[in-house]
């Protein structure tokens, strides 16, 4: 899927449905994630040296990465329930190539959790999952059970990627070095993940506003349990006061990019 | 089961389709490959062509929704993590297939209408018998009827065309195998998980004959409908075009009539459904012929 013998046209010079055809398909997934994946092995370059931390850092990473995989999961479940629902065929087709994203950042977290010496990457996510992310993936999964576009794609493609964008940024910043490579690759595909949010829900706001209230309702459900699961990671990851406060507002300002202040 | 599954990974995945037999392809052919002009320039085999290729897009779109929707019915992290994969391969099916009608000269505007139009509504009760296991987020019988019956009938229909199209359509030829190398990897997961989870369920067994019976009748009278209706055959003895003599099953497909076409088709799906289920331990039911 890499040879392409006659220069594409600029995809931001094409008209909106054709722009939409490129972007949420197969063939651009894929040339997106080559650049990145070809040659890595769980999400690293095999010849990368691995520096892991002992003692107290070591089990605060460990903590760290069992709650990414239950935001992982719950990204799974979420991206895969929405294809039902997705309104056309370029929205399944991209919510498809959503979910093998998903499920490739739960399995490279979970290799990462075995290379770490935990013996039963599994059941220790269970352990120590944040009770605040296990609520928050009830809310989500209730939103796609209960059909409600819109709702579904703002808790998923919104505030849980922007979530994970701002957490694993700044995690990467200071990661050893496997696990920095591991979330810069995670983060490359979270970007695309929230580009699409952005563009249905902004698209479906430009023509029905009335939609803004009630995702404004969402928010103010689903915040405070982003705000308790940033607190918590920014501790784990040891950032300073500084730092977690810059958290929050990336979190937030992607959030607000679409219109939904606090 | 841990280590059976790791062969199903994403890893995997990568390593084997897109970075593998995907390589250098565009919507699953070589760049330069094209539709036979014959076919776009006749109007009976354009349009019977269009009709086929409506049946796979309906085919896999039911694919779609239901590998995704047993994702969250799945009772273990990997077999989330396979079916990832497989909604994936399933979405780029969708993906070629609807090119391939672009190919044919449909437009993008009239996509919607022209499934709508050519589907089979027997294969359209087929995929509902599927989704409505799915909808129940009944694993064990949401894979049998997707990753045997369903991935079973598409593995064999695949290879069929494959047969007819490798001597006169290098283009689509390449597209289907790409799809049956995806089918493979999808039936062999199908067999290898739930052969485990039958013997801790044998309660579930008699629903999924059941199912695997109604199923097939459908698939059956899809088949006949796809053979019997066909244009194709005047159409080319009428233009004085020598048939292609593709061999599927040890059969020369260019002497063969629609009829035994069908037969052979019907044959070889029931035959490997019969070895499939055997080997998950389910009595494979012999369906209803339908008239």
């Amino acid at each position: 899927m890499t040879a392409r013998t006659e220069p594409r046209t600029e995809i931001h010079d094409l008209e909106h449905d054709a722009f939409l055809e490129e972007v949420h398909s197969f063939e651009f997934w894929f040339q997106a994630v080559e650049g990145y994946l070809s040659g890595t092995v769980h999400g690293h370059r095999p010849d990368t040296r691995d520096v892991p931390p002992v003692g107290s850092d070591r089990e605060r990473l460990i903590s760290t990465l069992c709650n990414y995989c239950i935001g992982e999961t719950a990204a799974l479940e979420g991206a895969s329930g929405l294809i039902a629902i997705a309104p056309n065929r370029l929205t399944k087709v991209f919510l498809s190539t959503q979910v093998a994203d998903e499920g490739r950042h739960l399995e490279v977290l979970l290799q990462r959790l075995a290379d770490l010496g935990v013996a039963e990457p599994e059941s220790e996510v269970e352990k120590r999952s944040s009770p605040s992310l296990q609520l928050f993936r009830r809310r989500l999964l209730e939103l796609v059970a209960s059909r409600d576009w819109e709702a579904a794609i703002f808790a998923q493609n919104v505030i849980l990627e922007s979530l994970e964008y701002a957490v694993f940024h700044t995690h990467a910043s200071n990661a050893d070095p496997i696990t920095r490579e591991v979330l810069e690759g995670v983060i490359k595909d979270e970007r695309r993940h929230i580009g699409f949010g952005e563009n249905e829900l902004g698209r479906k706001l430009a023509h029905s506003p009335h939609i803004r209230a009630r995702l404004g309702q969402v928010r103010s459900q689903l915040d405070h349990l982003v705000l308790d699961m940033l607190e918590t990671t920014a501790r784990e990851i040891g950032v300073d006061r500084h730092e977690q406060e810059r958290l929050g507002r990336t979190y937030r300002e992607s959030v607000e990019r679409l219109g939904f202040g606090s | 089961m841990a280590d059976f599954l790791s062969a199903y990974s994403i890893q995997s995945w990568l390593e084997s389709c897109p970075q593998g037999y995907l390589e250098d392809t565009e919507y699953g052919h070589a760049h330069d490959e094209k539709e036979p002009d014959i076919l776009l320039d006749n109007e009976v085999l354009r349009e019977e062509t269009i009709k086929a290729t409506v049946q796979l897009v309906v085919g896999e779109r039911c694919a779609l929704s239901a590998s995704s929707g047993l994702i969250n019915a799945a009772p273990d992290e990997a077999s989330k993590r396979f079916l990832a994969t497989q909604t994936l391969d399933e979405a780029r099916h969708v993906e070629v297939f609807t090119h391939r009608l672009y190919d044919l000269g449909v437009k993008k505007n009239e996509l919607e209408s022209v499934i709508r139009h050519y589907a089979n509504p027997n294969l359209v009760k087929f995929a509902e018998v599927l989704l409505e296991k799915v909808d129940k987020k009944d694993f064990i019988a949401g894979v049998v009827g997707q990753n045997i019956v369903l991935e079973g009938m598409a593995f064999s229909v695949f290879e069929m065309m494959y047969a007819m199209n490798e001597p006169i359509n290098a283009k689509f030829a390449h597209t289907l195998s790409g799809t049956i190398a995806d089918e493979r990897r999808h039936v062999g997961f199908g067999e290898n998980r739930i052969g485990s989870l039958i013997k801790e369920n044998p309660g579930k067994k008699s629903e999924i004959e059941r199912m695997q019976k109604e199923m097939s009748y459908w698939m059956l009278a899809t088949f006949a409908d796809a053979f019997r209706g066909n244009r194709t055959l005047d159409e080319l003895n009428k233009l004085g075009v020598e048939r292609a003599h593709g061999h599927y099953q040890g059969a020369d497909l260019g002497v063969l009539s629609p009829e035994q076409m069908e037969h052979v088709l019907a044959d070889t799906v029931l035959a490997e459904f019969k070895t499939r289920l055997g080997r998950i331990g389910v009595e494979y039911q012999t369906p209803a012929m339908p008239a």
